[in-house]
C-alpha cells in the first residue's frame, strides 16, 4: 500500500543545523515523524521560569531570546537554534525563560524522543551537554553585562581572534620556532605535541630564557617554553579573557575551541584594539590628530564603531548623536588645522552644519552639508581667505569619508558663504516670497547648527528666522505640501513599493519616504511654533508641548522615527560587516517578519500624520 | 458560520439513522466539535487533496495528505499521505501535482484511503486552504462509496486570511489570497507546493499563525468564530 510519510522538507531543515547535521538520514526521517510544530507570536513566553519544560525546541522560522533567572539577557536564538535542553538534562523546573522575539515557528521534540536520540548518538548528546554548561556560564557573565555596554563586556573571545593559531611541534628546535614566529610575524607561538597544546613561547621568553641565559638554540623548544599554559575558551567573553590575563599577569592567552584544538592567541594589543572602537576614544583620537591624514585614518573607524553600537542595541537616537559627535569633531579639528595653515581669520565667522548633522541624526554615508556665516564687517578682500578655508575643509572632509553635497550646499559655494545680513535677507526671501522650487532646496537651511567659530553670528540669524517663520503661512503651506509628497511605502504586504529603476532596483528607499518624511513633518511643526529645536525628536516633543501635535500622535511619530532609523542603522551595520558601501536602500528579503510588521505600522503612522498636517496648512494657500 | 455548523451537526444525526455499518457510520457516530469550543481545546485535521481537476462530479482525487492539530500543536506523528488508485488518467493535471499514471496504478484503493481519512477526521474539524475543494471531493467520494454525504465542521484558512486582510484595512486581492502569499506574510517556511502532505502541513502552520494573530488582543476564540 502506497502510504508514505516523507516529511522531506522537515528532515532537510534539521540536516542543515547542528547537532542534527551529524545524524544519519534515516534517523532524521524518523525524527521528523515524531515532531510537533508550534507557533509563537512575538512576545509569547515559550518556556516560563519556575515551570516545567519537557521538550526540546528548534527554531524553524523567527527568533527567540533567552533570559536567566534574574531576567537578564542570556542569548538570542535564530533559525536552527535549539533550546530547552537544559531542563531535559538538569531537571525541572526551568530557572530560565525563553520568549519569542519574532513570530516563530518551532519544531518540538518530546523528552522521550530526545533521550532516545541522545542515547543512540553520542555526538548529539555531547552537543547539548556543552550547550547547557556554556549557557550557564553565559548567564553568570550576563549579570555583569546588563548595565554596561562596553565592547569588552560583550565581545566574545573568538570574535577577537585576528588569525588562526600559529603552532610548532615540541620537538622542533628553538631556532626553528623563532623562524616560524618571524615568518608569521607573531609575538607568541603555541607548542604542540601532536594535536595537543603543551606549551607557549613568547618574544620575551626568547629574550630572557634563551639569549640572556645563553642557551643553545639547537635544543628542542620545549626546554624554554612555559608548559601547560593557561587557556581561555572560545565562547568566553572578552572581559573574562582580560581578567584571566590580568590575574595571571600574562600578555598572551591561547583560546581553545570546542574540539580542544587551539583557535588562536589573544594578546593585550587585541584587547586595547577592542576598546579603540569605543566612540570616546575615537573622538579623542580625532581631536589629537596632527594632520588631515591622521583624521582621515581615525574617521575610518566610525563605521566599525557604529557596527558595534548596533550589536549592542544602542538606540538609533543615541547612535545618531554619536555619529554626529564624530562628524563635529572631524570638522572642528579640520577648521583648527585650516586656521593654523591660513593664519587667523580677518573677521569673525561661524561654520554651521546643515541637515541631518545639524539635527544630530547623521547616519553613515551622509554627504557633507555646511555653510559659513561671516561677520557683517567682512570686506571684499577677505573673501579669498574664507574661500581657501572652505576649500581646505571640504576637500579634507572628502578624504575623511564625507562625500561632497551633490546639490552644492557647501561653504565652497559663494552663495552659502556670506555675511550675517545677507543670510538674513536670503531667509526673508524664502519666508515671504516662497517659490516652490526654491523652498525645496532651501528647507535644509532651516536645520542649522553652529559647529565652530563665533556662535553669536548663528544665534542672531536664528532669532531672525524664528520671529518670522510662525507667521509665514504661505511658506508653511509650501513646506507642508512638500512634507506630504514623500509617500511612505505603505503597500507593504502587497510587496514593498520598490525603487523602480537604476542600481537600487527592487529595494526600498528607507530614507526618503520614511525618515525624510518624519523630518519634514517635524520641521514644519517646529517652524510654525518658532521653537529653537532642530533635532527631530526634540521638535516633535516641542510641538506636543505647544499643543500643535496631540501627545498620542507625537509619541507615535517619535516611535516610528526611532524604529525606521533603527532599521536603517542595522542595514548599514550589516553592510559594514560585509565590507560593502553603506546606503539607504533596504532589500525586503533582508528584513525579518518582526521588522516588516513594525515598518508597516511605522509607515502608516507617518502617512496619517502627513495627511492630518495637510489639513492644517491646506494647499489652497498655494492654489 | 454558526448556522452552518449547527446544520452540519443535524445532518450528521439524520444520516446516522440510515447508514450501514462501516467507516462512514463510525465517522457519523461521533458528534462534530461543538461551536462553542475554544480554539485552544480544538482538534482539527488539516487536509489537502490533489485532484484531476476542480469538479467533484467529473474529476477524481489522486492524492490525500493530512496532519492532525491538537491544542494548537501540529502532530507530525499523525501525518499521512496516500496516492489513490484513481482508475482514471491523470492527464494534464500531472503538471501541477507531479503524480503520474504509474504512481496511481501503485496507489491505494479509494475505499481504503477514504476509510483512513474518515477515521482520522472523527470528532475533528476539517481544516483546509479553500475547504470547498476538500469537502466537496471527499463528500462526493463518500456518496459514491457509501451512498451518503459527509457532513463536516470546517475552517478555511483562505477565508480566515481574507478576514484578517480586511481587518488590516487592505482590499482582498486575488493574488494575495493564494496560500503561498499568505504564508510569506507570517514569515513561515516556503515549501514546494502541490504535494498533498506538505500542503496540509503548511496549511496547518498558516492556521496556527492566523490564530496567534487573532488572539493577539487577548480575546477568547471559539470554533463558531472561525468556522466557514
Amino acid at each position: 500500500m502506497s502510504m508514505d510519510v516523507e516529511l522531506t522538507e522537515i528532515s532537510d531543515f534539521l540536516a542543515a543545523h547542528p547537532p542534527f547535521d551529524d545524524l544519519p538520514r534515516q534517523v532524521l526521517d524518523r525524527l521528523a515523524q515524531a515532531l510537533r510544530i508550534e507557533y509563537f507570536r512575538r512576545g509569547t513566553r515559550i518556556i516560563t521560569r519556575g515551570e516545567d519544560n519537557h521538550a526540546l525546541y528548534v527554531v524553524r522560522t523567527g527568533a527567540v531570546e533567552l533570559h536567566d533567572r534574574h531576567g537578564g539577557f542570556m542569548d538570542r536564538g535564530a533559525v536552527g537554534t535549539s533550546f530547552g535542553s537544559y531542563t531535559l538534562l538538569q531537571g525541572n523546573p526551568a530557572d530560565f525563560e525563553v520568549v519569542a522575539l519574532e513570530d516563530s515557528l518551532c519544531l518540538v521534540i518530546n523528552a522521550a524522543t530526545f533521550r532516545q536520540v541522545s542515547a543512540a548518538h553520542p555526538s548529539f548528546e555531547a552537543f547539548f551537554d556543552l550547550q547547557s554548561t556554556s549557557r550557564m556560564r553565559g548567564a553568570v557573565a550576563s549579570l555583569h553585562v546588563t548595565h554596561n555596554g562596553g565592547a569588552i563586556l560583550k565581545t566574545k573571545a573568538t570574535e577577537m581572534l585576528s588569525r588562526a593559531a600559529v603552532t610548532t611541534q615540541a620537538s622542533d628546535s628553538i631556532r626553528e620556532a623563532a623562524c616560524v614566529m618571524t615568518k608569521h610575524r607573531v609575538s607568541s607561538l603555541l607548542i604542540m605535541d601532536g594535536d595537543k597544546l603543551v606549551g607557549i613561547v613568547t618574544d620575551s621568553d626568547l629574550r630572557n630564557r634563551v639569549v640572556a641565559a645563553d642557551i643553545d638554540t639547537g635544543l628542542p623548544v620545549s626546554c624554554v617554553m612555559t608548559p601547560d599554559p593557561a587557556t581561555g575558551s572560545a565562547d568566553a567573553l572578552a572581559f573574562q579573557v582580560l581578567m584571566e590575563m590580568t590575574n595571571r599577569n600574562i600578555h598572551h592567552l591561547p583560546i581553545i575551541g570546542a574540539d580542544g584544538a587551539p583557535e588562536g592567541v589573544i594578546t593585550t594589543t587585541d584587547l586595547v584594539r577592542l576598546e579603540r572602537n569605543n566612540p570616546i576614544y575615537l573622538v579623542g583620537d580625532i581631536t589629537q590628530a596632527a594632520d588631515v591624514a591622521s583624521i582621515a585614518e581615525a574617521s575610518k573607524r566610525l563605521a566599525q564603531v557604529v557596527e558595534v553600537l548596533v550589536t549592542q542595541d544602542a538606540s538609533a537616537e543615541d547612535i545618531g548623536r554619536i555619529i554626529t559627535a564624530v562628524g563635529d569633531a572631524v570638522e572642528r579639528r579640520l577648521l583648527g588645522l585650516a586656521e593654523a595653515h591660513l593664519g587667523p581669520p580677518p573677521v569673525a565667522y561661524c561654520w554651521v552644519a546643515l541637515g541631518s548633522r545639524a539635527r544630530q541624526e547623521q547616519a553613515l554615508a551622509a554627504d557633507q552639508d555646511n555653510a559659513l556665516i561671516l561677520d557683517n564687517d567682512v570686506q571684499p578682500e577677505d573673501i579669498d581667505y574664507f574661500a581657501a578655508l572652505a576649500t581646505f575643509v571640504t576637500d579634507a572632509l572628502v578624504e575623511c569619508g564625507y562625500p561632497r553635497c551633490p546639490g552644492d550646499i557647501m561653504a565652497t559655494n559663494p552663495r552659502w558663504r556670506v555675511s550675517l545680513n545677507q543670510w538674513r535677507s536670503e531667509f526673508t526671501t524664502w519666508l515671504t516670497e516662497p517659490v516652490p522650487d526654491a523652498i525645496l532646496r532651501a528647507s535644509i537651511f532651516f536645520d542649522m547648527r553652529p559647529v565652530y567659530g563665533d556662535q553669536q553670528l548663528f544665534h542672531k540669524l536664528r532669532k531672525h528666522i524664528l520671529t518670522q517663520a510662525p507667521s509665514s503661512k504661505l511658506f508653511l503651506a509650501h513646506l507642508t505640501k512638500r512634507a506630504g509628497e514623500n509617500e511612505p511605502p505603505l503597500g507593504f504586504f502587497r510587496g514593498f513599493v520598490l525603487e523602480k529603476a537604476g542600481l537600487h532596483r527592487a529595494t526600498l528607499d528607507i530614507k526618503r519616504g520614511g525618515i525624510g518624511a518624519v523630518v519634514e513633518i517635524a520641521r514644519v511643526l517646529a517652524l510654525s511654533i518658532g521653537t529653537r529645536a532642530v533635532n527631530t525628536q526634540t521638535r516633535l516633543a516641542a510641538a506636543v508641548n505647544a499643543g500643535s501635535l496631540s501627545p498620542e500622535r507625537g509619541q507615535d511619530l517619535r516611535d516610528a522615527f526611532e524604529f525606521i532609523s533603527y532599521v536603517r542603522l542595522r542595514h548599514q551595520a550589516h553592510q559594514v560587516r560585509d565590507g560593502r558601501h553603506t546606503d539607504n536602500y533596504v532589500t525586503p528579503d533582508d528584513l525579518s517578519s518582526f521588522e516588516k510588521r513594525h515598518l508597516r505600522e511605522a509607515f502608516a503612522i507617518v502617512r496619517s500624520a502627513q495627511s492630518s498636517l495637510g489639513h492644517r496648512y491646506p494647499s489652497t494657500y498655494i492654489s | 458560520m454558526f448556522t452552518n455548523a449547527r446544520s452540519a451537526e443535524s445532518t450528521r444525526k439524520r444520516l446516522l439513522r440510515g447508514i450501514q455499518a462501516g467507516p462512514l457510520h463510525d465517522y457519523l457516530a461521533t458528534a462534530l466539535p461543538d461551536p462553542s469550543m475554544s480554539v485552544r481545546d480544538l482538534s482539527l485535521l488539516a487536509v489537502d487533496l490533489e485532484t484531476t481537476g476542480l469538479h467533484p462530479k467529473r474529476d477524481r482525487v489522486l492524492s490525500v495528505g493530512f496532519v492532525p492539530i491538537d491544542g494548537l500543536s501540529i502532530d507530525l506523528s499523525g501525518a499521512r499521505r496516500f496516492v489513490v488508485q484513481a482508475g482514471v488518467e491523470v492527464g494534464q493535471s500531472a503538471t501541477i501535482h507531479g503524480i503520474t499514471d504509474d504512481d496511481c496504478a501503485d496507489g491505494t484503493p479509494l475505499e481504503e484511503v477514504l476509510s483512513e481519512v474518515l477515521a482520522a477526521l472523527r470528532g475533528r474539524v476539517l481544516l483546509a486552504h479553500y475547504t470547498d475543494i476538500e469537502e466537496r471531493f471527499l463528500s462526493a467520494a463518500c456518496e459514491r462509496v457509501y451512498g451518503a454525504r459527509m457532513p463536516v465542521a470546517r475552517i478555511d484558512t483562505l477565508e480566515l486570511h481574507r478576514r484578517l486582510i480586511v481587518r488590516w484595512g487592505e482590499a482582498p486581492m486575488r493574488l494575495a489570497l493564494r496560500l503561498w502569499t499568505a504564508r510569506e506574510r507570517y514569515g513561515l517556511p516556503i515549501y514546494r507546493a502541490h504535494e498533498a502532505l506538505i500542503d496540509a502541513v503548511s496549511c496547518a502552520e498558516l492556521f496556527l499563525a492566523q490564530v496567534a494573530e487573532m488572539q493577539a488582543d487577548g480575546r477568547e476564540i471559539t470554533l463558531a468564530k472561525l468556522a466557514s
